[in-house]
């Protein structure tokens, strides 16, 4: 074996406990990476396989052929297909059986009167299609829907609404519906489509309730007959479709559900869980880095003497190159063992926990593998690198020399440097926020931020670490101030050590900041701009729900204590050839409960054929008042609309608005959004609210909030997104803390001689044990604090580039309990952190930690 | 048990017995030693090496613990002392002079003297301590470090910082071994001046005739025995004695 490599491995078995950190930080990284590509890849191969079961027994789809798609939208709107074409595609020779497919949003109401889902998937309904190769849904128990007001459920939606055949319920298409569930259905052979709920209803109740009119379908779904295959299919159904409507074979329709559903949830949801592992293995890398250079500086006779017996520079580099590799190597072999464990353990705690994950074995590609091992071994090697070179560089005669204090670090290149940097950041954020508003580069200011951080770190460290453990001498006497001391001891070790937490810290800042600000955002836009008393909406985030009915806004006016009830619904258009979303209501009574901001034009006579827009949308498409656009409608039907008004504000009402009278024709399935009320003068807020809540009993029992809960209700989405957040930066900062005790027992393994004389002249096992917990959290005080720092500036430069870059007006909120919190856990987390370190260091035999050599 | 004829004994031992290892690979470092240390003496524990001084300094000074036998500071038995009474026993009753590495490197000289002190959280008597730091000599050195200081210099801080507490027995290992002669010379002046000026009690472990030389009685210990003393020693009746040893071993 070669020298090199045989001296790295004595060493490394040697020293094991001191890897124990850098074997850790890089075994959550890649455990992590592998776990999240390999879920990826597994969710992915399900769902594909899932769609194609289900629909195996579709070989042609007919469907409108253009979508509208709004921006933010990953499906587009089709155009509904004309049922008279049922007739005309079933005489085409080699379809076996067509039916039409109606499809709508329709919400069920569970058996304890609450909405079923609507948090995220959607929630669909349709026509319970007759011929059970083309239904992708299977009954499962029951029978199929005969008579009006009978539906099948699938069963995953069931079994949350508590609802069992021979029920009675509602669904909200939006209208309430009542029905009965005579039948229990599962898509292929799962509860459901994922978590999206489905009701299968009659034909006829389909088209009465999801369509605008009846005799249209979503689309028409085709079996061929024996001997035609689904290319076939489509060539022979083509020249008979009118213009407009289009035939796909069953696989190409399925494919492009799949990679709907791959786009808008698991492309998102892997790229979010790929950035946390990679802000993991950022923190990892300086955890790592840390620990090497403080091992080559502990070995330092040995290498000395390495070099005094004839080892050639490169030789010493080697061999502790040559470490690091095998750290790196079996870390990160564990680490994808431990992340396709993850991947499996998911696999069978997410339906324990009620997510329907596709049973299937895990998909485990060459990738999955690669890029995880590649990357543990690239950062560990990386983190090596210059301590290894440092190693090679021992002179020989560096043997004898005792360790002492090194206050090395504050050089003054490095402070020029930094500075530099941070001057450079600066411009480059301040240019990003307010010169030429760019999200792109207000983020290169960011990341040169982060960099200037880590390479002041040092020269910083000296004075914070005075300043922050000022108090802790003259609070903790004599105890205070040696931790601080130690603390002090190597700014540069302490700056490495810190600068893993400060990492993490400054994500969690950025994140809290950043959605304490869209809270803020939120509020204002809602206090701002909604003038009216309560609010009606049906809660939901994501596809889900199917907003409100749209005679609950009549029915609301008709009150003696309302003033005004207007509804917003909203439709799609294309505008002069892109689309957009459009809101569909009364524009006086709009402007009466929103304040609008500046007026040009009249809102009141809009008619059937003028539209108002928002000053932004017109400035960017060059329109003004009397100017005229072309807008196409999901039916394939294109008018020209004349500008009436532009108004100022955009925020909840949308940027076009156009009467029912002028969606009318083009309608499709019915729903307002929500519905503004305001009350007549002298109505008690609470009676108002009340008589409200009744009237929308009666409409499928949405929420009434006033407008302070409306306003929460809003942001309700971002505390759960920043929860998720936290959960997953909660490795991250674990990483980081295990760096802490790795350098502290490392540290502590330095000064054991010391330790010894401390305990001879008197300091207890209790002193020690704080003294060492008070370092512990000197140096999490500074890397919290400066984390802190840097999360709350990158959180504004978030907020004011997006401000600049949108419509929107961002606001900038500093949520001070939420960052005290954070401070808290930081310092908490370094009091942990210290705990081990200051056991094991508390156990020392004082006379052979005085005689060691 | 057997006592000296002196007044009052600052730490003694009875039945010392210190055994390492087991079976056949037991060594009995210490085999039934009765010693005292009477208070206000400068003392001098010398032996080959091997002989179990400094087990007995270890031990005596309740840094470790004994096989069998017993061990007392004043009138306090520290065998039934826990490991937190022990160390307060150390940090109040107790001074260390150890040959190397006697200081704390963050702490500065004048902390490092008081160190025992603030480990106690106790002031300290000003008066006394600003004498000491006269007596060694280190008025204007009290806010340097210790790795700006000569090892000599280090080892009168060590001096300095054993006597702050006016601890009832000051136990100094080696102390000069690490020093020039002269160097050597100016602690053990110390340490001397201590005992017989400010009325201190010493027990030091040397294996120089010269260091041993400067105490007013030197124990001879081997095989964990004690075999020998010697009132009013000078360096060549020691290094004469010594060579005896050599001679029978």
């Amino acid at each position: 074996m070669n020298a090199s490599l045989r001296i790295g491995l004595t060493s490394l078995r040697a020293h094991r406990r001191r890897f124990a950190g850098t074997f850790l930080a890089v075994f959550l990284g890649v455990a992590f990476l592998t776990g999240t590509l390999v879920m990826g890849d597994t969710l992915r191969a399900s769902f594909a396989s899932m769609f194609g079961e289900a629909t195996s027994g579709t070989d042609a789809v007919v469907r409108g052929a253009d979508a509208i798609t709004t921006p933010g939208e990953a499906q587009g709107v089709r155009r509904p297909v004309d049922l008279s074409l049922l007739k005309t595609i079933e005489r085409v020779p080699g379809v076996a059986f067509a039916a039409p497919d109606i499809q709508g949003a329709g919400q069920l109401v569970g058996s304890d009167g609450r909405p079923v889902g609507g948090q995220g998937p959607p929630t669909l309904a349709g026509n319970w299609i007759t011929d059970p190769r083309l239904n992708p849904y299977r009954l499962a128990e029951g029978r199929a829907p005969a008579r009006p007001g009978e539906v099948v459920v699938n069963r995953g939606a069931a079994k949350k609404g508590g609802l069992r055949i021979g029920d009675t319920t509602t669904l909200r298409t939006p209208d309430p519906v009542k029905d009965t569930v005579v039948g229990l259905a599962t898509f292929g052979d799962q509860d459901g489509m994922a978590q999206v709920t489905f009701t299968g209803m009659t034909r006829a109740d389909a088209e009465k309730y999801l369509t605008a009119r009846p005799g249209q379908a979503s689309s028409v779904v085709v079996r061929a007959g024996p001997g035609v295959n689904q290319q076939d299919l489509v060539r022979r159904l083509t020249p008979v479709l009118p213009k407009g409507v289009e035939a796909v074979t069953g696989r190409q329709s399925a494919q492009e559900d799949t990679d709907m559903i791959s786009s808008q949830f698991l492309t998102l949801f892997t790229t979010f869980l790929l950035v946390f592992s990679g802000v993991a293995l950022l923190v990892a890398t300086f955890s790592i880095h840390n620990t090497f250079a403080i091992v080559v500086a502990q070995r330092t006779r040995d290498n000395a003497l390495l070099r005094a017996l004839g080892a050639a520079r490169g030789q010493v580099t080697a061999a502790a190159l040559a470490e690091a590799c095998l750290v790196a190597l079996t870390a990160s072999l564990t680490g994808l063992a431990g992340g396709i464990g993850i991947a499996a353990g998911l696999q069978a705690l997410f339906p324990a926990i009620g997510f329907p994950f596709p049973e299937g074995d895990l998909v485990i590609k060459t990738l999955s593998l690669v890029l995880p091992l590649a990357v543990g071994i690239a950062v560990c090697l990386g983190s090596a690198l210059l301590p290894a070179r440092r190693a090679g560089r021992t002179a020989p005669l560096a043997a004898l020399r005792e360790t002492a204090v090194d206050t090395s670090g504050g050089s003054r290149a490095r402070a020029l440097a930094g500075i530099a940097l941070g001057a450079l950041a600066l411009a480059a954020t301040l240019a990003g926020v307010f010169v030429t508003p760019s999200v792109w580069l207000a983020g290169l200011g960011a990341l040169l931020a982060l960099a200037a951080f880590v390479v002041l770190g040092p020269v910083a460290a000296t004075a914070a670490v005075r300043l922050l453990g000022g108090p802790l001498g003259r609070l903790r006497g004599v105890t205070g101030s040696l931790a601080r001391r130690n603390a002090l001891r190597s700014p540069k070790r302490t700056a490495a050590t810190a600068s893993a937490l400060m990492i993490g810290v400054a994500v969690v800042s950025l994140f809290t900041v950043f959605g304490a600000s869209l809270k803020a955002t939120m509020d204002r836009t809602v206090s701002r701009s909604f003038a009216g008393d309560v609010a009606v909406s049906s809660p939901s985030f994501g596809a889900g729900g199917s907003g409100l009915s749209p005679r609950l806004a009549p029915a609301l006016q008709r009150l003696p204590q309302v003033d005004t009830a207007v509804g917003l619904g909203r439709g799609v258009a294309e505008v002069d050839g892109s689309g957009r979303a459009l809101t569909v209501t009364d524009p006086v009574a709009l402007a009466r409960t929103f304040d609008l901001g500046t007026v040009t034009g009249s809102l009141r006579g809009l008619g059937d054929d003028g539209i108002a827009l928002t000053r932004a949308e017109a400035d960017r498409r060059h329109l003004r008042t009397g100017d005229t656009a072309r807008l196409t409608f999901t039916d394939g039907k294109s008018e020209r609309f004349t500008v009436r008004a532009v108004y100022g504000s955009s925020e909840l009402v949308g940027d076009y608005v156009i009467t029912r009278a002028a969606w009318a024709p083009h309608r499709t399935q019915d729903a307002d959004t929500m519905i503004a009320v305001t009350f007549r003068r002298g109505v008690n807020a609470d009676a108002g609210k009340a008589a409200v809540r009744t009237v929308a009993a009666r409409y499928g029992n949405p929420e009434v909030q006033t407008r302070d809960e409306y306003a929460q209700s809003s942001a309700g989405g971002i505390d759960m997104m920043l929860t998720l957040v936290y959960a997953l930066l909660a490795l991250a900062v674990v990483i980081a803390l295990l760096g802490i005790a790795n350098t502290l027992t490392l540290a502590l393994h330095e000064r054991t001689r010391e330790l010894g004389l401390l305990r001879a002249v008197g300091q207890t096992r209790a002193q020690l044990r704080a003294m060492v917990r008070w370092e512990s959290v000197l140096v999490a005080a500074f890397g919290t604090v400066g984390g802190l720092g840097l999360g709350t500036f990158l959180g504004w430069v978030l907020v004011k580039a997006s401000d600049g870059a949108s419509d929107t007006a961002f606001a900038f909120a500093l949520p001070p309990v939420r960052l005290a919190a954070v401070a808290l856990v930081g310092l908490t987390a370094g009091a942990l952190a210290g705990l081990r370190p200051a056991r094991r260091a508390a156990r020392l035999d004082v006379l052979r930690a005085i005689a060691m050599e | 048990m057997t006592t000296t004829t002196a007044p009052r004994a600052a730490a003694r031992v009875a039945g010392a017995v210190k055994v390492y290892g087991g079976g056949d690979t037991a060594v009995h470092a210490l085999d039934g030693v009765d010693v005292a240390f009477p208070a206000g003496r400068f003392t001098a524990i010398m032996g080959p090496s091997g002989s179990g001084k400094s087990t007995l300094m270890h031990c005596a000074a309740g840094l470790d613990t004994l096989t069998s036998g017993a061990v007392w500071i004043g009138e306090t038995e520290l065998g039934a002392l826990d490991d937190r009474r022990l160390t307060l026993l150390r940090r109040d009753r107790v001074g260390f002079v150890f040959q190397a590495f006697n200081l704390v490197p963050t702490l500065t000289v004048a902390e490092n003297i008081t160190l025992p002190l603030d480990l106690a959280g106790r002031r300290g008597d000003q008066e006394w301590i600003d004498t000491l730091v006269d007596v060694v000599g280190l008025r204007d050195r009290l806010h340097h470090r210790p790795a700006e200081l000569s090892g000599g210099q280090q080892q009168r801080v060590a001096v300095a910082r054993a006597f702050a507490g006016r601890p009832d027995v000051v136990f100094a290992d080696e102390p000069t071994g690490n020093l020039d002669s002269r160097s050597g010379a100016e602690v053990l002046g110390l340490l001397g001046r201590a005992v017989r000026q400010m009325d201190r009690t010493v027990v030091m472990v040397t294996h120089d005739p010269v260091a041993a030389a400067h105490a007013d009685e030197v124990l001879f210990l081997a095989d964990g025995r004690l075999v020998d003393r010697m009132e009013s020693p000078t360096a060549d009746r020691v290094l004469d004695r010594m060579k005896a040893f050599e001679v029978r071993t």
